[in-house]
């Protein structure tokens, strides 16, 4: 055993330390360096040996490279506690940087910019420049490194000693290892600054091209994950950098493939040729399938990247949906991403061998793996309305196994699925309602009460089955009791015999007086009311035709997709969340306007969640035209607010509860210091058709504020407030949003129109707050201003040419022309006409400014280019500055 | 990039830690361990390799019964950090011989020296076990290996056949024998994973082998080395025929799905002669990676049947037939049942005279369990099973028992056909002549009969 260094571990004797310190201090080397040994392994597994510092540091003047190691290892490890102590390594630091054997050389800067103690710091400046221009390229490739050490330090130290150019110019050394690690150090310095350092022009980009081919693996990544931020200039430099990347999918190493891949899918974007696209598509299905034939780890990795391609790109594996099949020894993470994708590539070709190898998972011992195989035949049915009818007689197949949570499963999709085709398999309710007296999980439950309700008049007994659940009322969770309160009523009103009639007051009974669950109380106070002012209005309310369902099995929004795409082959793509949800070193950046909603990457219930929102608030909306009903007073008419009345799934959330999450997006106008303590933030925005100014108000004084009031002082466009402001009573530290229902041409500021809106906010508590915004025009864009071309070409010809006005608006960009015709149609600018002009794309739209002020556009730009030009025709040429500013901020 | 990694052991003691950073606190290792071990997800109980903790990332990897993880604050390359806790375990192996906790616990001022030049402030600088000779100077300690279980896919040669040298697998590349001189050899492994599965009616309908050429090279010297492979090997399916692989010409050619290589390798004249130039480094890698879906011939055929028998009872056979050639064995066969949940004993009944079998019926799992210690190609073996139950089946035996899973290894084999049609080592004079291993086996990835 001796010469085994876990002898080293053995030492627990009794006065260990003045033992080693003895040890150290011998004028023997070999025991010195044994003594060592013991002092790391002590320090591995996490005894305090820091007090042997000085006769460690003692031993690191040693031609034994080994024993110095050590003694570094020791030193990294410790000297941010001892950092006065630290101090006496330097000089042996300074001389090894300067030692003929460039592994010391190398060894001496790795070390010192692994010390981060200021002191050491200062000295590190000189080796580290001079290491910097080394002969031999492994103290080079180690030097580079160490700027971003040092910048991870102190960055100005880095900044004033021009480290940072010395780092570019690396970028051109004659060693490839030296390159890959002055562009990862580049990149990370990148990463943590908000000024442009590390810029990639196409000068560096070709250097960096040419180095990838001679890197090793690691270095290769780092270059593909650094040229990655780089944007072709157009379609023919895009498909130069593909070819050049393209060999790199034949890397054994996976994260060499998947950076590629990364590269490949960012620079096809520019890609104009189709042919060239498919033909990408064709090379790059290959590389991403033999990625499943690695370890399972990194199988998982290529799953969640994949299930991300094939939402944007779905022609790509589309023949390859074999692959994808669960292996009987996959580990659980791993079949559960490919059924995913199973679903996402499942299509009217394929879809029989799909459902049966759903069947054969549907019978394995994994019970979640079971139940996401039934919950994907049923989304399979969602999605392709030819297989339908397969798809529920595999559902019933399975429901006749009798096991039990397959059955409760199956049910929830088949809920979903009736929402999806209503009207059109309700033959099964009689196999299905044999299964009800086995259910015992609340979502199940709940769906087959849902489907008890919705087809009351088809079901014989539907009274006694719903009865049957009304005795275990009180008990029930949440969910299942509002399920039963809409069923009730729903079967009330379609049955209005004296057994529905009891039950219905049984119900209201419970659900009203014997509840603490406010969503509960509100919704049968709703049905209670409805029920005994109007029974005919709550027919046609409650069984109102409920919209039908659609498909989610591409569940990401386009927005956040695009994020995530663009971060394939990192962990932003495995989470599906975009970086700054789970990055912990904060990167200096602007706030996101609209990542406080994302769906939790992974389990899709979307549509499971459905039952409940989808299902009752379309059923309790009104419908369009119930024109005699009275206008519910101002405040009220808030839609936003309404839909959750109705709903009543959301809770009908107070005003100053913080879970109806501050959005990050308002723009802060009183900020706290300027208001002691009382913070504002808000902005004009459009919902449905009506303007709002949505509010924000923080309050970190030491008192509660209430009594707020608003005021608005006379704009171009005479915004006033339509109702009072209601906010509650802000206790210290709570925060209240708002949404004020404004009215137009109140009180109008005569004069060239201004976008300035002065706002007066009081308080009972404070002085008059008063402050400015700015009025975004495209709040104001309204509904009805799309325009036929032929008389958008008559409006045109119509205006004199002194109406028209051309902006350039340089930090615009056209991504693609559905993409941004979509947007802003979304925002009241619509779509009249497009044609192409060279490589520009010319876009024709028309919105509406109130009162009724015309605005005929048109755009060119080329797409993924910045700078759009920008020209209006219009009456009413004073606004078109104000128009500029608004489609400036669309097109961001 | 990374910030911290570490080796635990299976009961989570720390074997290596390596701080690059200093960004994470310090307990990530305990926190990390007792997050996997107590795994509760949403969808399943098995930690996924990468998750995030209180705003930390981990990615982890098991390799030879180890926990090699690490963690980082920000938004990295998820395969560049899981191929590397993989280089890493290989690198250290090439070093050590053997993987596993007593050998990293007696090398660990070896396993440290290592890990710094591996990585620096978090970035991977070189995994080549090669280049790390010049900059390493610790020795190993060498363990008795003898009776270890080895790693990586060559593992499998230890087992059963003797013919073949085991000795490559938990040899160190750096560690000088104790006769003195090394012995001048080279393994090339040609590995293959094959998955099928058939449906009840014994028709294939999902095949796949994933193959790898491993090669490991104790030459001195590192000399140019070429291997020429098959000339009518053809890569990338045409006409991608996904339904029935048809367009299969039927005949010696051998058509590949998809390949690459190690970085080593010189593909220039690939194309037209299907010959690989490389100098192989030290340590172990893999030369070439590959995929097939091409049509081929299961090395067996599984039939499996379950019957009632009377309220209680139900009958199981189960055949399985190798077609493979008689001068070939295949060793270490299992065959899995899963049995419907209600059933409470199983009485066995072999065919009379076998010998080498084992059969279980495991409680627990419900799982019927027929070992074979070998199977010599072209012969038949039938096991029937006697199953009683303690409630009636609904007429569903048939879903709720199987599908039949087989694991085995079959050495001097493969599926795919692929052949080193013969290894070239540039001569350094006329007496060199070392040992050359070429070696062949093919292993049961995922092999499902379904009911």
């Amino acid at each position: 055993m001796s010469g085994h260094d876990s002898k080293y571990f053995s030492t627990t004797k009794k006065g260990e330390i003045p033992e080693l310190k003895e040890e150290l201090n011998s004028q023997y080397k070999d025991r010195r360096k044994d003594a060592v040994k013991k002092v790391i392994a002590a320090m591995t597994v996490g005894k305090d040996v820091s007090s042997l510092f000085t006769d460690v540091v003692n031993c690191m003047q040693t031609e034994n490279l080994e024993l110095k190691k050590l003694v570094y290892l020791y030193l990294i490890n410790y000297a941010k506690s001892q950092p006065d102590l630290a101090i006496l390594a330097v000089n042996t630091f300074v001389k090894d940087s300067q030692d003929p054997n460039p592994l010391i050389r190398a060894l001496a800067v790795r070390t010192m910019g692994c010390i981060r103690v200021d002191k050491i710091t200062e000295y590190l400046c000189d080796p580290l420049q001079r290491c910097l221009k080394d002969d031999d390229p492994y103290v080079r490739k180690t030097a580079a490194i160490c700027v971003a050490k040092l910048y991870d330090i102190n960055a100005e130290l880095v900044e004033d000693r021009g480290f940072l150019e010395t780092l570019k110019d690396m970028i051109s050394d004659s060693n490839p290892m030296v390159v890959a690690n002055a562009v990862a150090a580049l990149a990370e310095i990148q990463e943590n600054s908000t000024r442009l350092i590390f810029e990639i022009t196409s000068n560096t980009l070709s250097k960096l091209l040419t180095a990838l081919n001679e890197c090793n693996e690691w270095g290769q990544v780092f270059i593909l994950d650094a040229l990655s931020r780089y944007r072709a200039a157009d379609a023919r430099e895009a498909e130069n950098i593909v070819e050049r990347v393209t060999p790199r999918l034949q890397h054994a190493n996976c994260a060499v493939v998947l950076s590629a891949v990364k590269m490949i899918l960012q620079q096809m974007e520019l890609i104009t040729s189709t042919d060239v696209v498919r033909n990408l598509c064709k090379k790059m299905a290959p590389p991403l399938v033999t990625l499943l034939s690695s370890e399972p780890e990194i199988q998982y990795v290529a799953l969640r990247n994949i299930n991300l391609i094939v939402q944007k790109r779905p022609t790509i594996l589309a023949h390859e949906i074999k692959v994808f099949f669960c292996k009987y020894n996959d580990p659980i993470y791993v079949k559960m991403e490919k059924l995913e994708i199973m679903i996402k590539l499942a299509s009217d070709r394929n879809i029989d061998q799909v459902l049966l190898e759903f069947k054969e998972y549907a019978t394995e011992v994994d019970v979640d793996f079971v139940r996401k195989a039934v919950r994907a035949i049923g989304r399979c049915a969602i999605k392709l309305e030819r297989a339908a009818e397969r798809c529920i007689s595999v559902l019933l197949e399975l429901i006749k196994l009798k096991v039990n949570y397959v059955v409760q499963e199956a049910i929830i999709v088949i809920k979903d699925i009736f929402r999806r085709y209503p009207n059109t398999y309700e033959s099964i309710i009689a196999t299905l309602c044999e299964s009800l007296d086995n259910l015992d999980e609340p979502e199940a439950k709940a769906s087959m009460i849902w489907i008890i309700g919705e087809y009351a008049e088809r079901i014989d007994n539907a009274d006694e089955l719903l009865e049957s659940f009304l005795e275990s009322f009180p008990e029930e969770p949440a969910l299942v009791q509002l399920q039963l309160l809409t069923a009730t009523v729903k079967l009330f009103l379609k049955k209005p015999t004296e057994g529905p009639q009891q039950m219905i007051q049984v119900v209201l009974n419970n659900a009203t007086v014997e509840t603490d669950n406010p969503d509960l109380r509100d919704r049968a106070y709703i049905y209670w009311r409805l029920l005994s002012t109007d029974p005919e209005a709550a027919k046609d309310i409650v069984l109102a035709e409920k919209p039908v369902i659609s498909d989610d099995s591409n569940q990401l929004d386009a927005s956040l997709l695009d994020e995530l795409l663009a971060n394939i082959a990192t962990l932003s793509s495995v989470f599906h969340k975009p970086p700054e949800a789970f990055v912990t070193r904060a990167k200096p950046s602007a706030p996101r306007p609209d990542d406080d909603d994302f769906p939790d990457g992974g389990e899709p219930t979307a549509y499971s969640e459905s039952l409940s929102q989808g299902s009752d608030r379309a059923s309790a909306a009104p419908p369009p035209s119930s024109s005699g009903a009275p206008q519910p007073p101002a405040p009220a008419a808030v839609p936003d607010l309404l839909g959750d009345l109705i709903g009543l799934d959301n809770a009908l959330v107070p005003v100053d509860q913080p879970a109806a999450a501050p959005r990050p997006s308002l723009p802060i106008l009183l900020p706290s210091s300027n208001g002691q303590g009382l913070q504002i933030s808000a902005q004009l925005t459009r919902r449905d058709g009506q303007v709002f100014y949505s509010l924000l108000f923080e309050n970190s004084s030491l008192a509660a504020l209430d009594g707020f009031m608003i005021q608005f002082n006379k704009n171009t466009f005479g915004l006033a407030a339509a109702g009072p402001l209601q906010v509650p009573s802000l206790q210290p530290g709570s925060s209240a949003t708002t949404l004020l229902p404004m009215v137009l041409f109140q009180n109008v500021l005569p004069g060239p129109p201004s976008s300035l809106l002065q706002v007066a906010v009081k308080n009972n508590q404070q002085p008059v707050w008063y402050f400015n915004d700015k009025i975004p025009l495209q709040a104001l864009l309204m509904e009805d201003g799309k325009m036929e071309r032929q008389s958008f070409l008559e409006t045109w010809k119509s205006l004199p040419d002194a109406n028209e006005v051309a902006k350039e608006l340089p930090s615009a960009v056209l991504q693609s022309v559905d993409g941004t015709v979509e947007r802003l149609a979304a925002a009241n600018v619509f779509f009249v006409a497009k044609r192409k002009n060279g490589n520009k794309d010319v876009l024709y739209l028309s919105a509406k400014v109130p009162p009724s002020v015309i605005f005929l556009v048109e755009l060119t730009a080329a797409a993924g280019v910045p700078g759009v030009k920008c020209a209006v025709k219009t009456p009413n040429p004073e606004m078109s500055l104000l128009f500029f500013e608004a489609m400036e901020a669309l097109l961001k | 990039m990374i910030s911290q990694f570490f080796v635990l052991s299976q009961r989570g003691d720390n074997i290596v830690f390596r701080d690059y950073r200093g960004e994470i606190q310090k307990g990530s290792a305990e926190i990390f361990f007792r997050k996997v071990k107590f795994w509760k997800g949403e969808e399943s109980e098995e930690a996924p390799p990468i998750f995030n903790l209180d705003g930390v990332n981990y990615i982890h990897v098991k390799v030879a019964g180890l926990l090699f993880v690490a963690t980082t604050g920000i938004n990295v390359s998820p395969s560049l950090v899981l191929e590397l806790l993989q280089r890493i375990a290989r690198v250290i192996k090439d070093y050590l011989g053997v993987l596993n906790e007593d050998s990293l616990r007696k090398n660990f001022v070896l396993v440290y020296e290592l890990l710094d030049e591996v990585i620096d402030f978090g970035y991977p600088q070189t995994t080549s076990t090669e280049l790390l000779k010049s900059y390493v100077f610790n020795e190993p300690l060498v363990i008795d290996a003898a009776r270890l279980p080895a790693l990586g896919p060559a593992a499998m040669f230890m087992q059963g056949a003797k013919k073949m040298p085991g000795t490559a697998v938990t040899k160190s590349v750096i560690a000088i024998e104790p006769g003195g001189r090394k012995r001048e050899e080279i393994f090339v492994d040609v590995i293959e994973k094959i998955s099928v599965t058939f449906s009840s009616s014994g028709y294939i309908l999902t095949s796949e082998i994933d193959g790898t050429i491993q090669m490991k090279s104790y030459l001195t010297g590192n000399p140019e080395i070429r291997l020429a492979l098959n000339e009518d090997l053809s890569i990338g399916r045409n006409g991608s025929s996904i339904y029935g692989y048809s367009s299969s010409t039927g005949g010696g050619m051998v058509i590949l799905d998809d390949c690459n290589f190690h970085e080593s390798v010189q593909l220039d004249s690939f194309e037209v002669d299907r010959k690989l130039t490389l100098i192989p480094s030290d340590g172990e890698f893999p030369v070439m990676n590959y995929r097939m879906t091409q049509e081929f011939k299961p090395p067996f055929r599984i039939n499996a049947l379950i019957q009632e028998a009377g309220a209680l009872k139900a009958e199981v056979i189960l055949k399985v037939r190798a077609d493979f050639p008689s001068n070939i064995t295949a060793n270490t066969i299992m065959v899995q049942m899963p049995l419907p949940s209600y059933t409470t004993r199983v009485s066995f009944e072999l065919e009379p005279g076998t010998v080498g079998n084992t059969t279980d019926f495991k409680e627990g799992t419900k799982r019927l369990e027929w070992g074979l210690k070998k199977i010599v190609g072209g012969s038949e073996h039938t096991l029937r099973a006697k199953l009683t139950f303690n409630q009636e089946s609904h007429g569903n035996i048939m879903r709720e028992a199987g599908p039949v899973n087989m694991t085995f290894t079959i050495p001097m084999y493969n599926a795919s056909r692929l052949q080193v049609r013969y290894l070239e080592i540039a001569k350094k004079s006329k007496t060199y002549n070392p040992y050359r291993w070429v070696r062949y086996v093919t292993q049961a990835n995922s092999y499902v009969a379904r009911l």
